[in-house]
């Protein structure tokens, strides 16, 4: 009972301090449904008609009535038992793994230069780097186009002219494996700017104290970067890494035009390519969308163990 | 705050009247009647002024229409089309290749043509190549646009300081002829007496038609791959050696879109090419007055080699909604005096009673043209014919691996439901 009346007093005040609460812990709700709201338009409806379009039938006689036949997971028996999935999937992966290497190698290279120089000299290499982000994949596709050109490319006279070897007439993109290093370099070429700077607004976080202390301890710059630097940086690392697996997994601007329609076959597919050839080629929209959930999911499961390491090393810091 | 409210809803009203103004400009656009026209890149290029004769006709005959013609790349117009088709935004009149046409007319892309035949000038004398890749099931959706046979197309001055007087009666012949003009410039860097890209299966497989070869036959309702064949595999023997004796090895693995071989022609690197007829036009200003052309010889001496008969049809999308329009501008454009002109720069007319006894009509009296199956066109994106020959010229793979392999891949393509 006193119980009771002790409750019966507050009551007056609780009820607008619950509202209020409620109204209060209602905000970041709130505030996040607009993003939510776009998101779900944006998002949701393609990836329905995603997977909508991967359990039918769809090919150029469906998408001229705009109606598909339901065949549940024949596209995607169809693709799994096709030899050439499997061999793009293998290619991508590995192809995905150079990209992303040498982009956050070099781009950590550039970045401690950076944390080196003279700030003027930090400028240059910042408005350099800058210039190469704001280049749009079409316009570098098209200047690497002409640097690489078979008859009047530079790069063939610079490297004849410096006697690395007898580069006239050669063509570089005589090979799958050429094509594709070609294109790994104007993807990471393309991929520097963005890893460097964010790496270095990262590296300006390490405390000076602690850099000092490993180095008056005596400790040689490697020990002092795997040591000290790199647990503090490992976070931006880890989201740099994660991005970069999603980019260069899906890259299909580069790898299309550089290559171009007329050189692409099975042997140098990238599934991003494989989908476009697929779907939009063929004009096999169903197995086109079938191929991208497994890219999707693949993407995913790879991105996981990223995330994953990613959560728990920002726990500690 | 007030002020950040008003902002909003001056921000509101401004994205409200700027949708409204762009909805009323697109609905504005549509009373005013433009009639959306793809056409190639060649005709930008090669022959502008057809395409401006058959604008102003087309105008004049309607008034308050504008055309506004789009040019397209040979390389994705059909990615292009297929993303009109399913926003139901198709242009009202298409160029399509004929190598290109059998797909869309079997899924019902394009508007039955056949009753107004005779409204097209000549129609009654289309050749025939053309025609055949306008109908399906007995009907018409295409109008022939024009052919294009395959010529040699070379420098006279080089071929006359090497001795050479008359245009080659056989292949051995030619190939002895380029020898000597090899011979001759040797001193200019990067020169191969012949250019073609490797990989440039329109003119690569005529070695094959020439030894009685063939790239596909229909057995019942089966396809079946014949580049594996005797004759088709002395046609790409033949191919390789006359490649490795006048091309540059560079070229093995190239496409014919990258370099153009007219642009090494008129940079001074080679004498001769082998492609469409109007690669004439674009030599260069510098050798224009020696730029001469003749039909391939054939190996077999005094005969020609048979050359792919390319051509373009121009055809209704179903979904146009101005079809009538779009039928009498097809009817300007083809009229005789364009075809007339088209032929002109190098091109064959759509029909036979236009021909004359030009190098270009003679060479079309020799040709093969590619299997009139409904999945074809895969097997040219798929690039089956192109991995083939850069492995037969890269020595990768032996002639007869590449073309069993190729002729199993053509097969499955066909065969597809």
């Amino acid at each position: 009972m006193g119980a009771a009346a002790g409750a019966v007093t507050p009551r007056p005040r609780q009820r607008p301090l619950n509202w209020r609460r409620t109204r209060r812990g209602s905000v970041p709700y709130l505030l996040v449904a607009p993003v939510v709201a776009v998101l779900g338009v944006v998002l949701a409806y393609p990836v329905y008609s995603l997977v909508r379009i991967a359990l039918e039938r769809y090919g150029l006689f469906e998408l001229i009535r705009h109606h598909g036949v339901y065949i549940g997971l024949a596209n995607f028996a169809t693709v799994l038992h096709d030899s050439v999935f499997w061999h793009t999937m293998l290619r991508t992966i590995l192809f995905a793994a150079a990209c992303v290497s040498l982009s956050i190698v070099g781009g950590m290279l550039i970045a401690l230069l950076l944390v080196r120089v003279s700030g003027f000299i930090r400028i240059l290499i910042t408005s350099g780097l800058v210039l190469v982000w704001a280049m749009p994949p079409v316009v570098a596709v098209q200047v690497w186009n002409w640097m690489t050109n078979v008859q009047n490319g530079v790069l063939n006279y610079v490297l004849t002219e410096l006697h690395v070897g007898n580069y006239f007439q050669h063509n570089w993109f005589a090979s799958p494996f050429s094509q594709l290093a070609m294109c790994a370099m104007l993807i990471v070429w393309g991929a520097l700017p963005f890893v460097s700077i964010t790496l270095y607004a990262a590296l300006s976080q390490v405390p000076h104290e602690l850099v000092e202390a490993a180095q008056i301890d005596g400790a040689p710059f490697w020990r002092v970067f795997k040591d000290v630097t790199l647990p503090v940086i490992a976070p931006v690392v880890y989201i740099l890494t994660t991005l970069s697996i999603l980019w260069d997994f899906g890259v299909f601007t580069q790898v299309y035009l550089l290559i171009g329609q007329a050189a692409l076959t099975p042997a140098n597919y990238l599934m991003s390519v494989y989908v476009f050839e697929k779907g939009f080629v063929i004009s096999d929209y169903g197995i086109g969308s079938a191929i991208s959930i497994l890219m999707l999911v693949t993407v995913a499961i790879m991105s996981v163990v990223y995330v994953r390491k990613m959560l728990r090393v920002g726990e500690v810091t | 705050m007030r002020y950040r409210v008003l902002a909003v809803i001056a921000t509101a009203l401004t994205l409200g009247v700027v949708a409204a103004a762009t909805a009323s400009a697109s609905s504005h656009r549509t009373a005013s009647h433009t009639l959306t026209v793809w056409l190639q890149v060649d005709a930008q290029n090669g022959w502008p002024s057809v395409v401006a004769a058959a604008n102003t006709a087309f105008q004049n005959s309607h008034p308050g229409w504008t055309v506004d013609v789009q040019y397209q790349s040979w390389g994705d117009h059909l990615q292009k089309f297929d993303a009109t088709i399913a926003g139901n935004d198709t242009p009202d009149v298409i160029e399509m290749g004929n190598t290109e046409m059998t797909k869309y007319m079997a899924a019902g892309a394009f508007a039955n043509l056949s009753s107004y035949k005779s409204s097209f000038d000549n129609s009654a004398k289309w050749l025939a190549g053309l025609t055949k890749s306008s109908m399906f099931n007995g009907k018409l959706f295409g109008v022939p646009y024009y052919a294009g046979s395959r010529l040699v197309t070379y420098r006279s001055d080089l071929f006359k300081k090497a001795g050479i007087k008359k245009a080659p009666k056989s292949l051995a012949q030619f190939v002895g002829d380029l020898t000597k003009v090899k011979a001759k410039e040797s001193k200019v860097k990067g020169f191969s007496p012949f250019y073609m890209a490797g990989t440039d299966w329109y003119s690569a497989l005529s070695f094959v038609y020439d030894y009685g070869g063939a790239i596909a036959k229909q057995s019942g309702s089966k396809w079946v791959g014949t580049l594996n064949s005797k004759k088709s595999i002395a046609g790409l023997t033949a191919y390789k050696k006359f490649f490795k004796a006048t091309a540059a090895k560079s070229a093995a693995t190239l496409n014919e879109a990258n370099p153009a071989p007219y642009t090494v022609f008129s940079q001074n690197r080679t004498s001769a090419i082998f492609g469409p007829g109007w690669f004439s036009c674009c030599t260069g200003k510098k050798y224009t007055k020696v730029t001469g052309q003749f039909v391939m010889p054939s190996h077999t001496a005094g005969k020609s080699m048979p050359g792919f008969l390319g051509g373009s049809d121009l055809a209704v999308p179903g979904q146009s909604s101005a079809q009538t329009e779009a039928r009498a501008w097809i009817a300007d454009f083809t009229n005789t005096a364009n075809e007339k002109a088209l032929q002109t720069v190098g091109n064959i007319p759509n029909a036979t009673n236009l021909l004359n006894n030009s190098v270009n009509d003679r060479a079309a009296q020799q040709s093969w043209f590619v299997p009139t199956a409904k999945h074809w066109v895969d097997v040219e994106n798929g690039n089956i014919l192109r991995t083939m020959l850069a492995q037969i010229l890269t020595g990768k793979l032996t002639v007869k691996q590449a073309a069993t392999t190729a002729s199993a891949n053509i097969a499955y393509t066909l065969n597809q439901p």
